[in-house]
């Protein structure tokens, strides 16, 4: 399927069209908003991880922590998208032909699926049914896979 | 007299090896900024999740003093290594940073966040047996957090902006701008 068409849509809309008049918008807006939602995701992701990997706050319930954190993982992951989805539209067609936001889009995906397909099912229970190394598996790549998204997010500007 | 003494120090930064070193190797400066913005997550994230539990936003029904204690080792790991590459991300481009005035307002910003950090410690420490259950911290310790949320937002935007010239030294600024921007006569 070509998507060039829709990437090229998109910087004609009301969102492109702010996005690429107003700098000070798109930075404040656009760029530091989204910064701050990934501060929130990797405090998130890194709370409850590393409560999973036993690291951190080995005297509170591990499900109690991945519960809460989770409520503040999906607040700062809908800020993120909504402030991604604004920044991109802005220069949409650049973002088309950059291989750092496809890999980004790429491990963001990846991303969803592991936290709403596998870390949030397998953790709903009682995690002390579940085999530790599994559970340390888990926590592992979740933080390998956030850190994979903030750093190719970070280095869409530095290429294309 | 400042600004000009700052210049002269940023302009012999600029001259030294490392500086040149860091500025042109296209991989070594952009994994520093790669690395300073990971650690925001680590940093301001641990911080994020202490502020929201004193509001009451987050882990309620987790001892305050529990949360602050065991997230503060892992949120001074990464204020460190945010610290450290900051400075060298400075250090690599002294001259267009010192000239900044959002990079100005920003340590502004990160001294008083310091000074809000300090007195959100002494009032914790000194109060923290009598409400440290409760889902919410007392009055003047939410006032720090959410002041701390808010110094550490500004942190972040102002440091964003650093990479916008919309008020450099180059353009024609108002008096009171360019000094605040550290503009000295040519």
């Amino acid at each position: 399927m070509e998507l060039l068409p829709f990437f090229e849509w998109a910087e004609t809309t009301f969102l492109g069209y702010i996005g690429k008049t107003y700098g000070g918008v798109y930075a404040t807006f656009g760029q530091s908003l989204h910064l701050m939602a990934l501060a929130v995701l990797g405090g998130s992701v890194l709370v409850a991880d590393l409560r999973l990997l036993n690291v951190i706050m080995k005297d509170v319930p591990s499900e109690i922590v991945t519960e809460q954190a989770h409520k503040w993982f999906r607040i700062a992951l809908v800020v993120i998208i909504c402030t991604g989805v604004f920044m991109a539209a802005a220069v949409a067609q650049r973002m088309y032909h950059n291989d750092f936001f496809w890999a980004k889009m790429s491990a963001l995906l990846v991303g969803i699926i592991f936290v709403f397909a596998i870390k949030r099912p397998l953790l709903k229970g009682s995690h002390a049914d579940l085999n530790p190394i599994v559970i340390k598996m888990v926590a592992s790549a979740s933080i390998l896979v956030w850190f994979s998204v903030a750093a190719t997010g970070r280095w869409i500007g530095f290429s294309g | 007299m400042i600004n000009e003494m700052l210049v002269q120090f940023a302009e012999w930064l600029y001259a030294t090896g490392g500086s040149r070193a860091i500025e042109e190797s296209f991989y070594l400066y952009n994994w520093i900024e790669t690395t300073h913005v990971l650690t925001i997550m680590v940093c301001l994230g641990m911080l994020a999740f202490i502020d929201l539990r004193m509001l009451g936003y987050a882990l309620p029904n987790v001892s305050a003093s529990t949360i602050a204690d065991r997230l503060n080792v892992p949120m001074m790991i990464g204020f460190a290594l945010m610290f450290i590459t900051g400075l060298l991300l400075f250090y690599a481009k002294p001259v267009y940073t010192n000239q900044s005035i959002w990079f100005r307002i920003k340590m502004v910003l990160l001294v008083v966040a310091f000074f809000n950090a300090i007195r959100f410690h002494r009032h914790m420490k000194a109060s923290a047996s009598t409400w440290c259950n409760e889902p919410r911290a007392p009055f003047n310790l939410r006032v720090s957090a959410a002041l701390s949320l808010g110094l550490w937002a500004g942190v972040v935007t102002t440091g964003r902006l650093i990479a916008y010239d919309w008020y450099h030294c180059y353009r024609d600024l108002p008096g009171w701008l360019s000094a605040a921007a550290g503009c000295v006569a040519e």
